[in-house]
């Protein structure tokens, strides 16, 4: 993106390059000479580079945010090349041109004279009806196309996308009697999502917290094992506080029972366009739209509705449906983490090389050294990650101190921590190169300036010439935060994992659990893409991902730049 | 902030410029048979030389006579370029400066410099002056507000920037930093400065400001001037030394070198055969 930003300034030495081309008879000789070629050559390449990032920025978010559209679901009498007939409901995701001759080969007879034909692709759903939620039929083939107004498509928790009429609603197993079905059906769903909520909330939060407690304590018990404690005093006292919290555990376990009583009061009767019926738990149901009823306005409402749902909801069904915030949070976190930990090192480092180290072979030597490892390729810095972080140290680490849970790892498998030193590691050299570069412009003026006051050389750096030099290695990070985030081989290896049970944030003492293995956009874009049995289903979240994923680190990029330019609005002038 | 604060000191109130205890002796830097090399060029050869106190000393010579290297080894900033050694003594208060033990930090406060192009630093005004004392340790507000007014009216600058201490020191002109640099340098009221070329990057306005603010400031201080203009040299010293491919050549009272140059080589500089 910022690409685009630059890119201006060369336009305009285009277009006075055209004045002096248009001047007329100047000769071949004479045009060569005068540089315009070269104008041209170079506006010709930036338009270019423009035109293919455009591209690829419009092909992203159109494949991707399409998807969140509630598109009209058509309802097709369709005659197969067999002459079979059968009703079908759906919603168009793609349409191409088929020649002819593909068909034939296939064993399909075309019209004389017909060259292609053209072939949709229908999004069916029901798949625990038909088998396979997507469905290729040929234009000719269908009789007749309706879009009728009282078709739903009902998202759920499980089996994908359900399309069908609301029939009628069943509450402990007795039909109502009802006027209006779809009103009726949208008050259940609306109390089923309240109830699904409750349900989340103790399963993840107060049962999740009381878990946490109870492993809290067989691991203080471990310990007391593993120190030889033979008193029986703080056994008794953790096995007191443990019937606590089982007692605690067991009440939040009836509760969940009692809700989940509740939550199967529901059943909702759906038609499918082939008349056949079924019962639909309501629970399962998370949303329904009639979409050919819809609105122009209610159908931007609930394309928005859908987006922020993908941005801040939980995946569910293997990441094929559902959100991806934890990717997000997990992507972002890492990235910080990383620049915590890589900014103070790289500048030390830099600061030593420039300012410290005498100028001489081995210096020389080092800095060789740093400028190569920019070009390690990233996966090696994973398996170092690995073989150093995670086995060695992380294994150490789990001796020392968390042995009570041995033979289970702590941080001696990946995690966080372990993902964002590697990547601290891997984005090192180029703040180190940054930072050095940005000493390198302070003038020596300014140097002498304060070291003729009396500053020692320590007093300069910390007061005048790093504070200078802080929008060059502003820069460093800027470009380190843009290669982290990016990121995904070596962090496959040390820590990224395709569903992390739980966030490295939460509300368990001590809030943060760095040792905690986490998602991250760039693997969720792989493992949706190329590990998930429904390809054609999740081909636009990808897209989605990767859109979001561009977003956000346009975004860190964005605050970094916006630090950058602050501290040189503060020490402009040189 | 610091604006205001600094405003709020009354005229009357202001502090009585420091001074500089010194004793009787008129001499207040000694230099005996300074050798300098680089690496194995020698920059200066058995240079012999009394600096007397609260006067002006200009040092003139061609381009590449050593005058500079001279003056920076008044406050050891050749100290910085790594192949640089040098043989012999600079005394100053009977102690060699020149002494592997010497606290160079220190000498530096004792000894300060401005330089050929104004080096102000990318702060406010106010912390511009301040710097010095802010190294030493001085944070109490008070002080702070006092010296920076004090060196800012000693090198006549308070009146032009005394409402806008906070803004940036880029915002000042050529002379009005120079005139800055000067007032950082006394703000930590150092017994020599050492001026090294000031006035070759300012207009003849400034020039003159800066020349006359020279005149005020031997009262207090020592001053040693490099410069290539031998107006200026004749205008504000007191005694002159001409130096030529690293040798002092000539060394007296600035009337006599111009008007009487003992040595002919001198006297052909000086009215212009080369140089």
């Amino acid at each position: 993106m910022t690409a685009g930003i630059e890119v201006t300034g060369t336009v305009t030495t285009e277009n006075t390059g055209t004045e002096n081309v248009g001047s007329g008879n100047m000769s071949m000789g004479k045009w060569v000479k005068s540089g315009a070629p070269w104008v041209w050559l170079n506006a010709a390449a930036v338009g270019v580079s423009l035109l293919l990032v455009i591209g690829l920025l419009t092909l992203i978010a159109g494949r991707g945010m399409g998807h969140f559209w509630p598109a009209a679901v058509y309802e097709v009498v369709y005659e197969d090349h067999q002459g079979q007939r059968t009703r079908l409901a759906g919603q168009i995701t793609q349409r191409e041109q088929v020649t002819a001759e593909r068909l034939l080969e296939s064993g399909i007879l075309v019209a004389e004279g017909v060259e292609t034909v053209e072939r949709i692709l229908l999004k069916t759903g029901n798949r625990e009806l038909g088998g396979e939620d997507f469905r290729w039929i040929l234009e000719p083939g269908i009789l007749r196309q309706t879009k009728p107004l009282s078709f739903a498509v009902l998202e759920r928790e499980e089996w994908g996308t359900f399309f069908g009429r609301v029939i009628g609603l069943k509450q402990d197993g007795q039909v109502l009697e009802s006027k209006d079905v779809w009103s009726d059906f949208q008050l259940k769903l609306a109390r089923a999502a309240d109830l699904r909520e409750q349900v989340r909330k103790l399963e993840k939060g107060d049962i999740g917290a009381a878990n946490y407690r109870i492993e809290k304590l067989r691991l203080r018990e471990r310990r007391l094992q593993l120190d030889g404690v033979t008193d029986k005093a703080p056994y008794d006292e953790l096995n007191r506080r443990r019937e606590g919290f089982q007692a605690e555990y067991l009440h939040l376990e009836e509760q969940l029972t009692g809700l989940s009583g509740a939550i199967n009061r529901d059943i909702v009767i759906m038609q499918t366009s082939d008349g056949t019926e079924v019962e639909l738990p309501l629970y399962t149901v998370i949303d329904a739209w009639q979409p050919n009823s819809m609105s122009g306005l209610e159908h931007v409402g609930h394309y928005f509705r859908k987006v922020w749902a993908f941005i801040t909801d939980d995946p569910r069904e293997a990441n094929t449906e559902g959100g991806i915030y934890p990717a997000i949070f997990g992507t972002i976190l890492m990235v910080l983490l990383m620049t915590v930990v890589v900014t103070p090192f790289g500048v030390i480092a830099g600061v030593y090389l420039k300012e410290y180290a005498r100028q001489r072979l081995l210096t020389r030597i080092i800095r060789i050294a740093v400028n190569n490892l920019a070009g390690v390729p990233s996966i090696v810095y994973g398996v170092f990650g690995l073989g150093f972080f995670v086995y060695t140290l992380g294994g150490s680490i789990d001796r020392l101190f968390f042995e009570e849970a041995l033979p289970s790892p702590t941080f001696g498998t990946g995690g966080l921590f372990w993902a964002s030193i590697t990547m601290a590691l891997l984005t090192l050299p180029v703040v180190i190169v940054s930072t050095e570069e940005g000493l390198a412009r302070i003038p020596l003026s300014i140097r002498e300036g304060s070291l003729a006051l009396g500053a020692t050389q320590w007093e300069t750096l910390w007061r005048t010439v790093i504070p200078m030099a802080s929008p060059g290695i502003m820069t460093g990070l800027i470009l380190a935060v843009a290669r982290a985030a990016g990121e995904v081989a070596p962090l496959m290896l040390v820590g990224v994992v395709k569903l992390a049970p739980s966030l490295p944030l939460d509300s368990n003492y001590p809030f943060f659990h760095p040792e905690r293995k986490f998602m991250h956009l760039g693997f969720h874009i792989y493992d949706v893409g190329f590990q998930s049995p429904n390809v054609e289903a999740v081909r636009p979240l990808v897209y989605a991902t990767a859109l979001l994923l561009i977003i956000v680190i346009l975004l860190l990029n964005m605050v970094a730049i916006h630090i950058r330019n602050r501290l040189r609005e503060k020490y402009r002038g040189l | 902030m610091t604006q205001t604060k600094a405003l709020q000191i009354d005229e009357q109130q202001a502090p009585a410029p420091p001074v500089t205890v010194i004793g009787e002796d008129p001499v207040s830097i000694k230099v005996e048979d300074l050798n300098l090399f680089y690496d194995d060029v020698q920059a200066l050869k058995d240079i012999k030389l009394d600096i007397a106190k609260k006067q002006v000393t200009a040092f003139i010579g061609p381009s590449g006579c050593g005058k500079s290297t001279l003056l920076r080894c008044f406050n050891r900033m050749n100290d910085l370029i790594d192949c640089c050694s040098t043989q012999g003594r600079i005394l100053m208060n009977g102690q060699d400066i020149l002494a592997k033990n010497i606290d160079v930090a220190e000498l530096r406060r004792q000894v300060g410099m401005v330089f050929q192009k104004p080096n102000p630093f990318p702060k406010s005004i106010y912390e511009n002056v301040a710097y010095g004392l802010r190294i030493q340790g001085v944070s109490k507000r008070r002080i702070l507000d006092e010296t920076v007014e004090w060196a800012l009216k000693a090198s006549a600058l308070w009146g032009e920037v005394k409402d806008r201490l906070s803004e940036s020191a880029f915002g000042l002109s050529g002379g009005q930093q120079q005139r800055l640099v000067i007032a950082r340098a006394i703000a930590v009221q150092p017994q020599v400065i050492l001026l090294d070329e000031p006035c070759s990057a300012l207009d003849p306005i400034s020039t003159l400001k800066v020349e006359e603010l020279i005149n005020d400031l031997k009262e207090q201080y020592t001053i040693i001037i490099v410069t290539h203009n031998m107006q200026q040299a004749a205008r504000v010293s007191d005694k002159t030394a001409f130096m030529y491919l690293g040798e002092l050549i000539e060394y007296g009272v600035t009337d006599q070198v111009f008007t009487n140059p003992q040595v002919r080589r001198t006297e052909d500089y000086i009215t212009g055969r080369y140089g």
